[in-house]
């Protein structure tokens, strides 16, 4: 439930008992605002400023053994700063009046000392003051949840995968609160508390010398979503653990997925990460000017590809929607204090929308930003995914097969690779099944498929519909140097593709 | 003096708690980042941070706590949180023990010129990059940092450490052209910007017209900045203790076989002053020199307390931080001793194959058989006759190291310290000092765009 409300007293705020900040909520937001004065009291055209407290408990266990037990804590606060044309961006993790004013004051000293030579001035996309307040709606805090409850959860899930032949297993389960609150010199004034939650399991599997491993839900640390422990309860670990551990041998007698060019089916776990590298990258819009060139890379796509390129077939429909019940890019301001929103990323495989700064919005002079989001209180906002999903077509996953003569279906996300224009990839799975007339056959181990972003997208002729499409949350997508991580929402259904190279190897 | 506040603040987090052993981890950073794309300076950061991070065991059952309110009531809050921790656990029979106290080796790392540049100066620096690279767009940064580490425990094991990194990054990019260099030390004098910026600068301008190139495996000549991206992967997925104990290792039941070419010997040196150098772990075990692999044979892989102690073994000095340790120890410091070659005999070597300058998003396909893939960038050529002839565009490569490192036609002479950390979290600075090296099998199994903007 997404609350857009105005402020209507910061003292009648109060945060969840799950939150260490010793700092009361309406403080959070006087401090954002004292930095945002000193900040245009020291000659700064723009300010922003972010007050963060954030706690995060991780448990994991391996081979029926607790492995770690941990809890992190981390707050302060980040004032970033335009003057004369130029960015500047410093932080403090004390949280006082002192660090505050401290921090916006070095801001605008960095930003400064660059200042001088800008070569390109910055302009913001307008934006109205954003007020207002957004919790996570949930049914149980996970960080009320005992610990002892945590490990008796994963090492249950454990024992149930346990047999002869699985050298490895383990499990694991986290849990994060985070307050945030925001101000800038354009009015904005928010508070925003999150709650998120996952875990996931995996076995490994061994013999004459071949390793072989399979996860749940998803091989990038489980899953995880905003929600409360309910979550983490729905992914019933331990109904699927025998299953994971069964698949895991298996694979080591399986044969080895046969090179060529043929028709896949992806299940939705690895179509997630699809559309993560392959439209979620190349649609970020300071990829397309070049931010990231040195580093995460930039984009086959130009800035006037906008309503124009044919992305994929006519079957391809992608949304970025930071509403997404439960998604982990859901809020309901961004880190420029721009209200949350649901926009076309590609429609019927066109491209309709770019993801979005105020920065990058008004130099395409399209958008509004949205997409702002920054990693704790130590790093900069920068353009990123919020929930990126691809909408569910039309059958279930036994029609996208049923279609298929000869063919690979393929699960579960094992490798990722991708070029700095995000066009050329290579995607392994942990498993996959052969097609033949329609039907699943013998299992197939080391499968990988290869291609080139608009032609792949090109060969899309199936996507399965509603009841086969699920949303899984990433806690590791990088970018930015220093290096930040997002925690980022997708949603997919299996999907069908035509004439792919399968079975790369070295 | 250098280290003495992180001491401190370990030595007071670790009074603050109380059970059968605690520790605790003083991680302090204090950096500047002047990031530039298109010439302009628009990611500049400055962080300071201090986090600690408390261990407590009660009855043999561990908890782990950290924070970044280092008062003393956030000390008092996290050391007490711990306690619950360990209390709502469950005793852990692999769980060796803290680290008894010991002699950490005197290291080299820290230089007091670059602890004292100003946020101006990192500034400046960054504007001699970019004015050193005029016509095209420059990419990249200049950052620099002084991280400090001090452990303290009720075993009476106090060490600290202040370390200095300096690194700068220049891409010269434009449309249909792209050229890489960078360079890293933990003394600011030694890495000039500029110089990073035109050897860019001149990579950059022999990338157009860049050509296609049919799969196929490939003799090849990588750059160290190509050879020690492979090696992170490599070290992360086969060099630590724990994938060698679980099987997944490329090294696992190969120990003391000739698993390489003779002249491939990797070692992992946290004393080499010509790396970023370490004087202990973040269990306050002291830094071990490892000889990995000596003249293609396979010897060892790093450790930290918990695997030593399932094998029978000492602790390298490799741990991580809690509770990245669950991931196992970690090789912070590889080096791949150099050869006799200069650049120019690599490439006759090699006679005719590519060049490739630097790697894009690598993957492992297959740890046990160290096999990865990814992509070539801002800098791939052909060779042939002995001489690099033509740009290419980018390559998709999935290739396995062990090939890679089992057909060497030879190594450069000449070593580069390359920076291997993306700078996530708490700043911990790490590269690897390798030479170029001339392989007779690089798999490449696709093309990619041309390079560039």
């Amino acid at each position: 439930m997404l609350k857009d409300r105005a402020a209507s007293g910061h003292q009648k705020y109060t945060l969840a008992a799950s939150s260490l900040t010793r700092v009361p909520a309406h403080a959070m937001r006087d401090l954002c605002q004292n930095a945002v004065d000193e900040a245009v009291f020291a000659g700064a055209e723009y300010v922003d400023a972010r007050v963060l407290s954030r706690r995060s408990q991780s448990v994991s266990t391996r081979n029926r053994e607790i492995d770690s037990v941990s809890d992190r804590e981390t707050q302060g606060v980040g004032v970033r700063v335009l003057v004369g044309g130029a960015w500047g961006f410093a932080c403090d993790r004390r949280l006082s009046d002192e660090g505050a004013r401290e921090a916006a004051r070095r801001a605008v000293a960095f930003a400064r000392a660059s200042a001088s030579r800008a070569h390109r001035g910055v302009t913001l996309a307008p934006a109205a003051p954003s007020t207002g307040e957004y919790r996570t709606p949930l049914e149980r805090h996970p960080l009320d949840v005992p610990l002892a409850e945590k490990i008796e959860l994963c090492l249950g899930a454990e024992e149930a995968m346990a047999r002869d032949g699985i050298e490895v297993t383990q499990c694991f389960v986290r849990a994060q609160s985070e307050t945030r609150a925001f101000a800038s010199s354009d009015g904005a004034d928010v508070l925003q508390e999150f709650c998120e939650c996952g875990g996931g399991i995996d076995a490994l599997a061994l013999a004459d010398g071949r390793v072989q491993t399979r996860s749940y839900p998803s091989s990038h640390g489980g899953s995880s979503a905003q929600a409360g422990w309910e979550y983490v309860e729905g992914l019933d670990l331990e109904r699927e653990a025998p299953r994971v551990a069964d698949e895991a041998l298996a694979l080591l007698r399986a044969d080895p997925c046969p090179p060529g060019v043929t028709t896949i089916v992806i299940d939705a776990e690895q179509m997630q990460l699809q559309v993560h590298e392959s439209v979620g990258h190349p649609t970020e819009l300071d990829r397309v000017y070049g931010t990231e060139a040195a580093y995460a890379g930039t984009s086959f796509l130009g800035p006037d590809a906008l309503g124009s390129l044919r992305y994929g077939s006519e079957l391809m429909n992608v949304t970025a929607d930071a509403t997404t019940p439960g998604g982990l890019g859901t809020f309901a301001f961004d880190d420029e204090g721009v209200t949350a929103r649901r926009e076309p990323v590609v429609e019927a495989g066109l491209l309709r929308g770019f993801l979005t700064s105020r920065e990058t919005a008004a130099r395409l002079e399209h958008g509004a930003g949205g997409s702002m989001r920054a990693d704790g209180w130590s790093r900069m906002p920068l353009v990123r995914m919020t929930n990126l999903h691809l909408e569910p077509g039309e059958g279930s996953l036994e029609d996208l097969l049923a279609d298929v003569d000869d063919g690979v279906y393929m699960a579960t996300n094992k490798s990722w690779s991708i070029d700095d224009k995000r066009l050329n990839f290579q995607f392994g799975t942990e498993i996959a099944w052969e097609i033949k007339r329609g039907r699943l056959g013998r299992m197939l181990r080391d499968a990988t498929y290869t291609g080139v972003t608009p032609v792949f997208w090109g060969s899309l002729d199936a996507v399965a519909g509603r009841g086969e499409w699920q949303m899984h949350g990433l806690t590791n997508c990088g970018k930015g140097q220093p290096g930040q991580h997002a925690h980022v929402s997708h949603g997919a259904s299996p999907a069908r593709f035509r004439d792919v190279q399968v079975g790369v190897r070295s | 003096m250098p280290g003495e506040r992180a001491l401190e603040l370990a030595d007071r987090a670790r009074r603050a708690a109380a059970g059968d052993e605690v520790d605790a981890v003083a991680h302090l950073e204090h950096s500047a980042f002047a990031r530039f794309a298109a010439s302009t300076v628009h990611q500049p950061t400055l962080v300071e941070d201090e986090t600690v991070t408390i261990r407590v065991v009660r009855d043999g059952k561990l908890g782990a706590v950290s924070t970044n309110r280092t008062d003393d009531e956030g000390l008092r809050d996290a050391a007490a949180r711990a306690g619950e921790a360990a209390d709502g656990g469950r005793a852990d029979p692999a769980f060796p023990g803290l680290a008894p106290p010991a002699e950490v080796p005197s290291v080299e790392g820290y230089d007091a010129e670059t602890a004292a540049l100003t946020p101006d100066e990192q500034a400046e620096r960054a504007w001699t990059a970019i004015e050193a690279a005029p016509g095209h767009g420059l990419f990249g940064y200049v950052t620099s940092g002084v991280t400090e580490i001090g452990v303290a425990s009720s075993t009476g094991l106090a060490v600290s450490q202040a370390m200095t990194d300096t690194t700068a990054v220049a891409l010269v990019a434009d449309e249909g052209l792209s050229g890489y260099a960078d360079a890293t030390s933990w003394k600011a004098l030694d890495v000039d910007p500029a110089g990073v910026a035109r050897v860019a600068t001149d990579k950059a301008e022999r990338t157009r017209g860049a050509g296609q190139l049919e799969p196929g495996t490939y003799r090849a000549v990588l750059e160290p900045y190509a050879l020690g991206e492979l090696l992170w992967y490599f070290g992360f997925s086969s060099l630590g203790a724990l994938p060698f104990l679980d099987g997944r290792s490329f090294l696992t039941g190969r120990l003391n076989e000739q698993v390489f070419d003779p002249q491939v010997s990797i070692v992992d040196d946290a004393l080499d002053p010509r790396g970023l150098p370490k004087a202990f772990d973040f269990e306050g075990v002291p830094k071990q020199r490892v000889a990995i692999v000596e003249e293609g044979v396979a010897r060892d892989v790093v450790w930290d307390r918990r695997t030593a102690a399932q094998a029978g073994r000492e602790s390298t000095g490799h741990a991580l931080s809690a509770p990245a340790q669950a991931i196992g120890p970690i090789p912070f410091n590889l080096g791949l001793a150099p050869g006799e070659a200069t650049r120019d005999e690599l490439v006759e070597n090699v006679a005719n194959g590519i060049y490739v300058t630097r790697l894009h998003y690598v993957n492992i396909v297959d740890t046990r058989e160290g096999v990865f893939t990814g992509m070539t960038r801002d800098g791939t050529f052909l060779i042939e006759g002995g001489r690099i002839t033509r740009p290419l565009v980018n390559l998709r490569f999935t290739t396995s190291f062990g090939d890679l490192a089992s057909r060497v036609l030879g190594l450069s002479r000449e070593r580069k310290l390359v920076n291997q950390s993306d700078f996530y979290g708490e700043r911990y600075p790490h590269g690897a000092l390798v030479p170029a090296i001339a392989t007779e099998a690089f798999t490449v199994v696709g093309t990619g765009s041309t390079p560039g903007l």
